[in-house]
């Protein structure tokens, strides 16, 4: 493929703007047209950008010529989006969590992958060189089998009274720490040993809201299959004011030692040396400035230009997806496993 | 530009108030000694008096704090020449994450009042379509700059995010604006932070704008560097300094690369200036003594 890929924005909001800038940096794409519902944003960037512009997903699909879209609205709206994406035939980035319920996922999964059209999804860690880097390590026996983990993710998100507006405050809208951040802590599951057969005990508790969960707890168990006896906790508060920026902890237990991950640094402790990775017996700490990659175009972080720039390279290079849609469904169904379970209690409680 | 040669060195405030990833011990300890606004006038006193004549400070919500302390004695502090970097992104970001984009839009616009010139701008009847964006930019510049009022300007700086951002869309207007408007009305440079220099610079002799004092981080690993060292190290060889003067940040590679090693390897770039923070006056002297061409 010589010619530029064109590609398509549904849904300028945060994400939509990051992604508008990163994906239209790079050397062999370009942004040609945007969907969104605000007026500002639109006659902003027709002005200015002199892209294409429509109100919502049907115009742009309609009036572009287009390779692929970005999708960056909010999930309630995606399976519609979706339909019509699949429909034209156009390769799909879609923002984190995908959708509401795994049976749409699935649907979609199947669907895109049957029409041959790549198909990503927005958990950023997993392009994180810190995560990676832990990843490998894992996947290399470095602490020998895994018997237990800890994913734990934090921020200061909702720390005050934010009433009933905004579509974050409700399930429906994909509003609720199960759906916005435990959505990555769950992944981060997902991403190192795949999905868990089960959950139990698991607790949803508000602070702030009044219809969605704000703290999120939960237990994790491997049944079956390669990691059978694996089990974890998970626990998510995106209303702790002591987190500036959102912030995901992941730790992993095995016969050989500890590792302690985070966004930007990491420590192992080790029962053993390791000289292939330069490890020492007991503990070592590792920084982002020891591991960190290089990119050609950097706006919010590492991550977000290697997951786009992935994401091009699998359309033009058939470069494997590292986050496909089955890979965000399996993540729904552990979000639906904990609903249920924490249903489950509440109803228990009431009897 | 009449003002003359930007400081060689300048001191920064992410000693005060950026995040420490490195430990959270540490940076709980930080956030506790600098809630004191005295502990952060303590630092500033050492760093002047290790020679120190440039203070780059961004647009947070502390900010008002100091520069009145600044304001206050003219006497001891009215040499000093000011590189503020706008705007506080976190309380955006705060704002957005608790209203929606077109919330906080409406909360910026109206910060002031509906009554304000920004307010009045944007009410009373005045068609988005006919919203003039240039207008808006240089009203919310201001309303940020308000800060630094009597204080000794030299460069204003546009924070990354914001630069970095608009670099992907690929359009002069907003930077051509933005320039203007500090040369006009505040008689100072415009300044860009960048964690793509190469690419910025190419744009900026493209875009024709010249005069433009742009900040990256700069250290030998090539940390915050894109697309690489190799790039930046041509990119500075050729390098005007006259027309695009280069201030360094993140020399240290957030504490990787040792003193030492950073600035012999700064020192032998075509870096104009350095920005730097510290905070015990040991590491403030040995940086200074570190950076060739300081003031002795």
């Amino acid at each position: 493929m010589t010619s530029p890929l064109r590609l398509g924005i549904i849904g300028a909001g945060r994400m939509g703007i990051t992604h508008y800038s990163i994906a239209n940096a790079h050397d062999h794409a370009a942004i040609t047209g945007v969907a969104d519902p605000s007026k500002l944003v639109t006659t902003m960037l027709g002005k200015y950008a002199k892209v294409g512009t429509y109100k919502d997903y049907k115009g742009l699909l309609k009036g572009e010529e287009l390779d692929g879209v970005l999708v960056c609205t909010p999930p309630a709206f995606n399976p519609d989006i979706l339909d019509a994406v699949l429909e034209a035939k156009l390769h799909a980035f879609v923002e984190k969590p995908f959708m509401l319920n795994s049976a749409d996922g699935d649907r979609f999964a199947k669907g895109f992958d049957a029409a041959g059209l790549v198909n990503q999804v927005g958990y950023v860690n997993r392009w994180n060189d810190m995560f990676t880097k832990a990843k490998t390590f894992v996947d290399e026996g470095l602490i020998g089998e895994p018997l237990r983990f800890r994913s734990e993710m934090f921020s200061g998100t909702i720390i005050r009274d934010v009433g009933e507006a905004g579509w974050r405050s409700t399930h429906a809208n994909g509003g609720g720490a199960i759906y916005e951040m435990a959505s990555h802590a769950i992944d981060l599951i997902g991403y190192f040993f795949g999905a868990p057969d089960r959950v139990g005990g698991t607790s949803l508790s508000k602070v702030y809201s009044k219809q969605v969960e704000d703290i999120v707890s939960s237990s994790l168990f491997y049944d079956n299959g390669p990691r059978g006896g694996l089990a974890g906790t998970l626990y998510v508060n995106w209303s702790d004011a002591s987190y500036r920026k959102p912030t995901n902890k992941f730790e992993i237990f095995g016969k050989g030692g500890k590792i302690q991950v985070d966004q930007h640094g990491m420590k192992v402790f080790l029962a053993e040396a390791n000289e292939a990775h330069d490890l020492k017996q007991g503990w070592n700490q590792i920084y982002i400035t020891d591991v960190f990659s290089s990119v050609p175009f950097y706006v919010r972080g590492i991550e977000y230009t290697a997951q786009l720039f992935d994401f091009i390279a699998s359309i033009r290079e058939g470069k494997p997806v590292r986050c496909t849609f089955a890979d965000a469904t399996a993540n729904l169904r552990v979000m639906e496993q904990l609903f249920a379970d924490d249903a489950a209690r509440v109803a228990g409680d009431a009897a | 530009m009449s003002k003359g040669p930007i400081d060689r060195i300048v001191f920064g405030d992410n000693q005060f108030f950026g995040i420490n990833h490195m430990s959270q011990d540490k940076a709980q300890e930080r956030a506790e000694r600098f809630a004191k606004l005295d502990n952060i006038m303590a630092v500033y006193d050492h760093a002047i008096e290790a020679g120190v004549e440039g203070i780059m400070l961004n647009s947070n919500d502390r900010a008002k704090g100091i520069c009145d302390r600044f304001r206050a004695d003219k006497a001891k502090y009215g040499h000093l020449k000011w590189y503020p970097s706008i705007p506080y992104p976190h309380k955006y970001a705060a704002m957005v994450n608790d209203k929606g984009m077109v919330g906080a839009a409406q909360e910026m616009l109206f910060a002031k009042g509906a009554k304000s010139a920004l307010g009045k701008m944007v009410s009373g009847g005045m068609a988005v379509a006919t919203l003039d964006a240039v207008k808006l930019m240089k009203m919310l510049v201001d309303q940020e700059m308000e800060i630094y009022h009597d204080l000794d300007l030299k460069v204003v700086f546009l924070q990354n995010i914001i630069v970095d951002l608009m670099l992907g869309y690929d359009v002069a207007e907003p930077f051509v604006a933005y320039c203007q408007h500090i040369r006009k009305k505040y008689g100072a440079y415009p300044g860009l932070i960048t964690q793509n220099l190469p690419f910025l610079r190419r744009k900026l002799i493209e875009w024709g704008i010249e005069d433009v004092v742009i900040c990256a981080s700069i250290n030998k690993i090539g940390y915050l560097m894109s697309p690489g060292v190799a790039e930046y190290e041509a990119v500075l060889a050729e390098n005007d300094g006259s027309k695009y003067p280069v201030m360094a940040m993140s020399t240290l590679a957030s504490g990787a690369v040792p003193p030492v090693e950073a600035y012999d390897y700064i020192n032998k770039l075509n870096v104009q200036s350095v920005v730097f923070g510290a905070s015990s006056p040991g590491n403030i002297q040995q940086t200074v003594s570190l950076i060739e061409g300081a003031p002795a």
